[in-house]
């Protein structure tokens, strides 16, 4: 019998049992019928949680609870096809996540649906066909220290299910942005994280104390997928020193609820996501783009004026799934998924291996009403399911034995 | 701007691998001006992630209906022109900013370089509704990718030019314009890259040559207008329409940008009309 990696408790919780080894999280009690339907979590606020990535606990997060008279989670999830069991009203359904338990009730998300860095500017620029108060968050555009004009152009082009993009961080530099858009966020409901890039540590701990206790900065996304010029232009995000380092300084000059976004470029990413967790972070998320070049057959030369781009959307969902499967193993704070969400079928996969929430990037651009779909299609979904929330979906595809975390993914053999 | 389903109701090859495809949009059709597109949705998410930029070719107000010419170019025209009538195709829009006619112009010169003639299109019947005079010069390849004179109003002056002699005047449409360029108040293009560049290179030296600038001197001795603002464009003589891979289409991703001589310009939001001057134009290879 596979277990799964449950949110739902019923009574006080206690650190996880495993904290410290398989760093697996609070495993599921077999029972757990009846009990506390809307009871607040009895928190364990503040203290790492090391468990169950610490959803539920603090603040702001509530525990899902199942009404009575339902099933327990336990009993379906994963369940074969034999239909759900009862539902709950869609409206009972509460998709409430914390990002941040390490700072309980700093960034609660009304629902776990975002939208990407880089695919939705500084969330004004949809303003007048999306309702962007209704989504879970918004990653703005990367922000570093100084403007950045960005690479030449051409910058786009579509791949076989998916495009390249090599836009090289233009951005008017993070005075500008806080002076333009902070103002602007401060008075919307939806959390704005900041999504902070740079070259070398300085730089990234310069962009984030401008953005520390500036009103309508919710928290900070940091791009390690930058490179570090003082490391000869190594990516922060492929050398596991770097990637601590940043983070871990970043973490020294703001006490704001603090994400960092992997790279799918490494040869193993769980050693990252350790030192990453180990140095700080409240939360990861992945995968930022993976590096493509498409050539212009008419010239028979690269296409992007930069040569190289980043390939998003569907066609590296397998490749987001896999990080995501194997970071959620290795570490305890929320993973947050992103790489080629457009449908509902998408978010199960990766709540399936172990995120909590996901990001939504180039499938705005086909349709900028999908974010807010899929919160009505997973409310829909949760509430025809008998859940209350949608965290008892979360790790179900996980590996049933703790520590043994996933050596296929990236020992795989073809 | 906004997201709708625009019915098909005619679909039609009017040159080899060339449609004009008229849609039922009113929203669109009331609110769009010369020189904006729409964002048109393919119909395979999850193979063809994004949308297509296409020009607003004419409206019918009255009728509630748009047209889009478009070339096939890959498998999402090609997906869009096997589109049946009743077919519902959801677009985005309108965006972009349009061509900005100075209200003394009398004499409007329209200059298109076979598909970029979908660009321009829209104004001829703007122009033309204003009571002013239109010339639209076309140049193509070979006789057989010139636009048919039919799907133009009878009011606009129609000069061809093919490269290989073939219809028209032998040779390039950049090569019609010196004739009307003290006749011209303002010039409209649309076309490949290379030609646009002809044409402000062209277009630069016009006032040395004409030894007077007909428009704008007198009356712009007083504030500096912003490069890039309404009225800047409006005294510009030349307008050009620009063409770049799109992602979002709203300005939010930075990823259809040319370069302006004060830095990138979003073709999406700041164009796809920009005044000749706005832009930094590379050398003629
Ligand atoms: C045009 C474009 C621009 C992007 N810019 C950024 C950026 O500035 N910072 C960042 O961390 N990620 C950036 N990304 C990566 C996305 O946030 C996301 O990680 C990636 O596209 C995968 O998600 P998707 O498949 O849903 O698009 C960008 C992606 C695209 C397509
Ligand atoms: S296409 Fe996204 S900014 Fe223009």
């Amino acid at each position: 019998m596979r277990r799964r990696r449950s949110i739902v408790t019923s009574g006080p919780r206690t650190r996880s049992p495993h904290a410290g080894e398989p760093r697996l999280g609070l495993r599921a009690p077999r029972s757990r019928a009846g009990g506390a339907a809307g009871t607040p979590a009895v928190g364990d606020a503040g203290a790492p949680t090391g468990s169950g990535r610490g959803i539920g606990s603090g603040t702001g997060a509530r525990t899902p609870a199942l009404p009575a008279g339902t099933a327990p989670a336990g009993s379906w999830a994963g369940v074969p096809a034999g239909g759900p069991v009862s539902g709950v009203a869609a409206a009972a359904v509460d998709l409430s996540v914390d990002l941040a338990p390490r700072r309980p009730g700093r960034l609660v998300l009304r629902n776990p649906v975002l939208v990407a860095s880089g695919t939705f500017g500084y969330g004004v620029e949809y303003g007048e066909v999306v309702d962007v108060e209704r989504l879970g968050a918004i990653c703005c555009k990367g922000t570093t220290l100084k403007p950045r004009t960005g690479n030449p152009p051409p910058r786009v082009t579509e791949t076989p299910g998916g495009m390249l993009n090599s836009i090289g961080l233009q951005n008017p530099g993070v005075d500008a942005v806080i002076e333009r858009y902070a103002p602007l966020w401060a008075g919307w409901q939806v959390p704005v994280l900041v999504n902070v890039a740079g070259e070398s540590i300085d730089d990234y701990v310069g962009v984030v104390q401008r953005l520390d206790g500036v009103p309508g900065v919710a928290g900070i996304e940091l791009n390690i997928s930058c490179p570090n010029v003082g490391k000869g232009g190594l990516q922060f995000a492929v050398d596991r020193d770097a990637a601590a380092a940043v983070t871990a300084a970043v973490r020294r000059a703001t006490d704001l609820p603090l994400l960092v976004k992997l790279s799918p470029n490494v040869t193993d990413i769980r050693p990252i996501a350790r030192a990453i967790e180990d140095a700080g972070a409240d939360a990861i998320t992945a995968i930022n783009t993976l590096s493509g070049i498409a050539v212009d057959r008419r010239t028979g030369r690269p296409l992007l004026g930069n040569v190289y781009g980043g390939l998003s959307g569907p066609a590296i969902r397998p490749v987001g799934l896999r990080i995501v499967y194997e970071v959620a193993q290795v570490v305890s704070i929320p993973v947050v998924a992103i790489g080629g969400v457009g449908a509902l079928d998408d978010v199960l996969d990766y709540l399936a291996v172990g995120a909590i929430a996901v990001q939504v990037g180039t499938a705005i651009f086909a349709d900028p009403e999908v974010p807010l779909r899929l919160v009505d299609e997973l409310r829909a979904y949760c509430a025809a399911r008998g859940l209350s929330s949608h965290l008892p979906l979360v790790g179900t595809a996980l590996p049933a034995r703790p520590g043994r975390p996933s050596a296929k993914g990236v020992e795989y053999r073809p | 701007m906004r997201l709708l389903d625009a019915e098909l109701v005619e679909t039609r090859e009017i040159l080899p691998r060339q449609w004009l495809q008229r849609y039922r949009a009113p929203w669109l059709a009331a609110g769009a001006r010369a020189g904006q597109f729409v964002h048109v949705r393919t119909p395979d998410y999850s193979g063809l992630v994004l949308r297509r930029p296409i020009s607003i070719n004419t409206v019918d107000r009255v009728a509630g209906e748009i047209t889009l010419h478009f070339r096939i170019a890959g498998k999402g025209t090609e997906l869009l022109a096997r589109g049946r009538p009743g077919d519902s195709v959801p677009m985005l829009g309108p965006l972009g900013r349009p061509f900005e006619v100075d209200p003394r112009t009398h004499h409007v010169l329209l200059i298109a370089g076979g598909l970029g003639v979908a660009g321009v299109r829209f104004l001829a019947d703007e122009s033309l509704e204003a009571g002013r005079q239109v010339t639209l010069l076309f140049g193509a390849a070979t006789a057989g990718d010139v636009y048919p004179s039919t799907l133009l109003p009878d009011e606009v002056e129609y000069v061809v030019a093919t490269e290989d002699g073939s219809l028209g005047q032998p040779g390039r449409v950049t090569d019609l314009v010196p004739a009307y360029e003290a006749w011209a108040d303002q010039a409209f293009a649309c076309g490949p890259s290379p030609m646009l560049a002809a044409l402000a290179a062209l277009a630069a030296g016009r006032q040395a040559r004409l030894g007077v600038a007909r428009l704008g001197r007198k009356r712009g001795t007083g504030r500096p207008v912003p490069l890039g603002s309404p009225q800047a464009r409006r005294r510009s003589w030349l307008q050009v329409s620009m063409e770049q891979h799109m992602g979002c289409a709203v300005g939010a991703c930075l990823g259809c940008v040319v370069w302006g001589v004060e830095g990138p310009l979003r073709v999406c939001r700041e164009g796809p009309v920009f005044a000749a001057e706005e832009i930094a134009w590379e050398e003629p290879a």
